[in-house]
């Protein structure tokens, strides 16, 4: 690429990058003096703490179910593949509120499900088990169809060859597979966590309480107007994107190694 | 020691191949490309499933059923190293050693004897990724050593490389064949690599069939087709 061209591209990369972070020059926005006080603060953290751990504990349940799903799904037939694709995107695509109306229905003391487990003292509105639940169902899809772009970029023959070299299955996977295929896998996680932990729609149906950080922006804005929204919007951009980038430097350094 | 029937379908192509090979022995499977050849090692390695038939070695059935591949007793090379990119060279010869058996004496010691013979010393500790192509077909070929398998399958290991490595690559491949006594069906479509590789004979595979199974000499008196005739001439 020529000097001139090089610059071209980069001035368009630049354009982009400005539209791309232009809603949040808001953040400037004459909106009245932040509020940060003790009304405002305390539930803030709360909801900071809850977003975390909640969240980090989803990831955990996706990565666990995720990852085998994914290593199935990965290597079956091309026919059972795409009807396992179609059923990993259903949660995506419909409208989180929607997904929040259903699993409310489903999950609820009124469903089938919902009354065996609250038989076993397992309530699945407004706890934090429904609150995991509901990022399990909104991040499961992203992480499973990145985990299986992952798996399939293993070339099957080096799997292969390392089986006949007396490796069981299951050290194959961890010895070959997951090696080769980790930085495809951490990537997908982060996009399922970038999806989860900014949920609202879906968790303000199944878990309004305990309120993670969406749900707190929510609370602030109807109660506080934007001055509480702000300040809580910085922190949430402070403790979401840390992890994600995280992962994604890690990639970086790791193809340029 | 190895007694086969192979059944394959491959698309318009059927192969259908009887291979027997006594322990110690080596076999070329001899043909124009296209023929089956690789098909046959593949299906008795394992990586390809035979439609029918039935692979047996040194007693143990490996089809039918199909046998997992950690459990069967075979070492396999193809045109491709396959090394595992995210290893060092020693990591990928030590490989299919368990950890534990690693420091074992005589463990130790016939990795050294790889290491020295296949002149892998200055590259002992050096990524796989970034060998040359060269040196990756001697790790993989130390790599499947390390195991001592006691049949190994040899699918066009050489191609492409320049004539002195291969020279020397076949020498060590018939070295070791008599150190350990293994047994080898070896694929390529090069007479010559061929005859200094399995010196006893060839089956000669066309259109998936063995059309004639004999020594080098028999084969170049009496091809038993013009196609092996061809084949079988001085370029």
């Amino acid at each position: 690429m020529t000097s001139d061209r090089r610059w071209i591209a980069r001035l368009g990369a630049a354009l982009f990058a400005v539209a791309l972070l232009y809603p949040f020059t808001s953040l400037f926005a004459r909106v009245g003096p932040w509020q940060w006080g003790a009304d405002v603060r305390g539930p803030a953290l709360a909801s900071v703490r809850v977003s975390l751990l909640l969240t980090g504990l989803a990831m955990v349940v996706i990565v666990a179910i995720g990852t085998p799903v994914a290593a199935y799904v990965a290597r079956c037939r091309p026919g059972e593949r795409l009807i396992w694709q179609a059923i990993l995107l259903i949660p995506i695509l419909l409208p989180p509120l929607a997904l929040g109306i259903l699993m409310t229905l489903a999950f609820g003391p009124y469903g089938s499900v919902g009354a065996v487990l609250e038989r076993y003292g397992i309530a699945m509105t407004n706890s934090a088990t429904a609150f995991v639940a509901t990022q399990v169902y909104v991040g499961m899809g992203y992480y499973v169809l990145g985990a299986v772009a992952a798996l399939d970029a293993v070339p099957i023959m080096l799997q292969k060859q390392a089986a006949l070299l007396g490796l069981t299955p299951m050290k194959v996977f961890w010895r070959v597979t997951l090696p080769l295929s980790r930085l495809g896998l951490a990537v997908a996680l982060s996009i399922a966590w970038v999806r989860a932990i900014g949920e609202f729609g879906a968790v303000v149906v199944t878990a309004y309480y305990p309120s993670g950080m969406p749900v707190q922006l929510w609370v602030n804005l109807q109660s506080f107007g934007l001055p509480a929204v702000m300040p809580l919007l910085v922190l949430f951009l402070a403790v979401a994107l840390p992890v994600p980038w995280l992962i994604h430097v890690l990639a970086q350094r790791r193809r340029h190694a | 020691m190895l007694k086969a029937h192979i059944i394959k379908h491959r698309r318009e192509l059927r192969v259908e191949v009887q291979v027997n090979v006594a322990q110690g022995c080596s076999i070329g499977l001899f043909g124009a490309s296209g023929t089956g050849k690789s098909t046959v090692l593949a299906c008795l390695a394992g990586i390809e499933e035979p439609d029918g038939g039935y692979v047996e070695v040194k007693g143990l059935n490996l089809f039918p059923p199909s046998l997992p591949l950690y459990r069967r007793p075979i070492g396999y090379l193809t045109q491709e190293p396959n090394l595992f990119p995210h290893l060092s060279v020693s990591e990928n010869i030590c490989f299919g050693i368990p950890r534990d058996r690693r420091t074992e004496k005589d463990v130790a010691g016939w990795i050294a004897t790889l290491r020295d013979r296949l002149q892998l010393e200055p590259l002992w500790n050096a990524p796989a990724s970034l060998i040359s192509g060269g040196q990756a077909r001697r790790v993989s070929l130390a790599r499947m050593l390390a195991r001592k398998p006691p049949l190994v399958l040899l699918d066009e290991p050489f191609a492409g490389l320049d004539r002195q490595l291969v020279r020397e690559l076949i020498d060590d491949l018939v070295f070791w064949s008599q150190t350990i006594g293994f047994s080898m069906i070896a694929v390529d479509h090069q007479a010559e690599v061929l005859r200094r590789l399995c010196p006893q004979g060839a089956v000669v595979l066309e259109q998936g069939r063995i059309v004639q199974q004999g020594s080098w000499e028999e084969l170049s008196r009496d091809p038993a087709t013009p196609l092996l005739r061809s084949l079988l001439a001085p370029l």
